[in-house]
């Protein structure tokens, strides 16, 4: 694990927060979009295990990790300052594909990983993002995302910003007429729903994927997804991006 | 100066990695060092390993809970021929003692086991009995001391290397204990996880069984370790919740002669160097060097 000075621990919304730490810059060329890393606040039991989180961005010797409070873990590192120290573990896990004509979909909080892959791919942009979350307030980063001029499709769930409804009811419009592949992250739901319209549409969907970890390393065999053809894949080390038709999300509760 | 021997084990540091916590070696170089790894690690023991393939059982496999872990991995293996075949080889290159833990249904199946392993250059094997015997009816190995009696003789007669028995820690531990110190086991571990629950959802109850580990069990162990070492001679190897150095010592004054960390690797995969290291400077004070 390494040490990290926490440069920035800011607000974004009611339960997110953007978070900058200086890492040595050797050590951030190794990080690509799509890879996560584990953090571990301090030396306490409990929680015990480090939690995992996408890179949001990386500029110069500063890493940007967006996350919402959601448990224990979260909450407490949302306490910490400019100056505290944290550890991390990373890069883990695999990038995402390289894609080609592709379009990014995120629900809430599932938005943090695309930063830094619009950061590193500014000749190979996404041709649009559609971003949906519960109201105007968990639409964070939209500044950062502008800076990209690529079209952005907004909806909210209580239509105080962009379309009322799902964002997946925008998307499954837009294959509908321009069938192109799609990377998502977001809830379950909306993935479940995103592999359903890559299916009818047969366009090809990689999905972010998530389940508790442990390791991350692929120690302990915990993070298992079912795979269609049979058996299991490791959301650590094989992902977290899979290809939807490849894996079986009705066997996941 | 940390080195001990059980029975004909020799091992430069009392410290195992625990089996099903460092997957079965593949990337375990990329996070400790190979002179890390055998400055600090005195044993390897690798995952349960079965006479057939394993997928393991379905998500979720994990959950934390206050200072612990719940798993129900489901001994995700594949399988002892495949082992042999694609593990065991890069398993050695690591250049420190290899115990294979052994997983089976009934007691035949250990037998076969150990007999494929007969000719390869490991250690010794682990005997996992926290799983239930077909032959009868399921019961696990560790509630019947007389099957555990005969899989232990059984193995003692076919295997003349180093020999352990993983306990687990409840059901009649002593007594378990007792059968493989009489029926010559070279060493028991003390122990495997507790089994344990966690409420996933209350509404509708969604739930998961499986066995708990980490800092939360310590205290349990411990006195198991301690107590079975006052009645018994049969080396201990204590194994639960140690993630520091006074941890390891604890285990180590309590009656153990050698540990296993396990919930410690899967925090941080460079948690073996740091238990070393924090022993080596407990050491002049404990022991009046």
């Amino acid at each position: 694990m390494y040490k990290a000075k926490i440069v920035l621990n800011k607000k974004e919304s009611d339960s997110i927060y953007l978070l900058g730490i200086k890492v040595l810059k050797n050590i951030l060329k190794k990080f690509e979009p799509g890879q996560f890393l584990k953090i571990k606040l301090d030396e306490k039991l409990d929680p015990l295990i480090p939690r995992p989180f996408s890179i949001h961005a990386i500029e110069d010797d500063i890493l940007y990790i967006l996350y919402q409070v959601i448990g224990k873990g979260t909450k407490n590192l949302s306490r910490l300052k400019k100056g505290d120290i944290i550890e991390f573990l990373g890069p883990l896990g695999k990038p995402f594909p390289q894609l080609k004509d592709y379009i990014l979909c995120a629900g809430g909080i599932g938005i943090a990983g695309f930063g830094y892959l619009l950061q590193k791919n500014k000749d190979n942009l996404p041709y649009k993002i559609f971003y949906g979350a519960k109201t105007k307030k968990d639409l964070v980063r939209l500044n950062f995302l502008k800076k990209f001029h690529i079209p952005i499709k907004i909806s909210t769930d209580d239509g105080s910003k962009g379309y009322k409804g799902f964002i997946t009811e925008l998307l499954e419009k837009e294959i509908k007429k321009e069938p192109k592949t799609i990377l998502a992250c977001g809830p379950f739901g909306m993935l479940k729903k995103i592999a359903e319209i890559a299916e009818n549409f047969k366009v090809d969907a990689y999905l972010v994927m998530e389940t508790f970890l442990a390791c991350g390393i692929g120690f302990c065999r915990g993070c298992v997804i079912p795979l269609k053809k049979g058996g299991y894949s490791h959301l650590c080390i094989d992902g977290p991006t899979f290809l939807s038709r490849e894996i079986d999300l009705n066997a996941i509760s | 100066m940390l080195s001990v021997k059980i029975k004909n084990l020799e091992l430069k540091t009392p410290l195992m990695l625990a089996s099903g916590t460092w997957g079965l070696g593949e990337n375990l170089a990329q996070f400790l060092k190979p002179k890390d790894i055998k400055k600090n690690i005195g044993a390897l023991v690798t995952k349960g390993i079965s006479l057939y393939p394993c997928e393991g059982n379905p998500p979720p496999r994990i959950s934390e809970t206050p200072c612990g872990l719940i798993n129900f991995i489901g001994l995700e293996n594949p399988g002892i021929i495949s082992f042999k075949k694609n593990y065991l080889p890069n398993l050695l290159k690591f250049g420190v003692p290899l115990i294979v833990n052994l997983h089976g249904e009934k007691i035949e199946d250990f037998i076969d086991l150990a007999e494929e392993l007969k000719n390869e250059s490991i250690e010794g094997i682990e005997i996992n009995i926290s799983c239930p015997n077909v032959e009868k009816g399921g019961i696990y190995f560790f509630l019947d001391p007389a099957a555990v009696k005969i899989l232990v003789r059984r193995l003692r007669k076919k295997w003349d290397k180093f020999l352990s028995i993983k306990l687990s820690p409840v059901g009649p531990v002593f007594e378990i204990a007792e059968i493989c110190q009489k029926e010559e086991a070279d060493a028991i571990v003390i122990a495997n996880t507790y089994p344990a629950l966690k409420v996933l959802e209350l509404k509708p109850l969604k739930v998961l069984k499986g066995g708990l580990s980490g800092p939360a069990i310590k205290p349990l162990t411990l006195r198991l370790v301690y107590e079975i070492s006052k009645k018994l001679e049969i080396p201990i190897i204590g194994c639960g919740g140690i993630i520091s150095g006074r941890d390891a010592l604890e285990y180590l004054l309590c009656g153990a002669k050698a540990f296993q960390i396990g919930t410690a690797n899967l925090i941080n995969p460079r948690f073996a160097t740091k238990i070393i290291k924090e022993i080596n400077t407990y050491i002049p004070s404990i022991f009046h060097f």
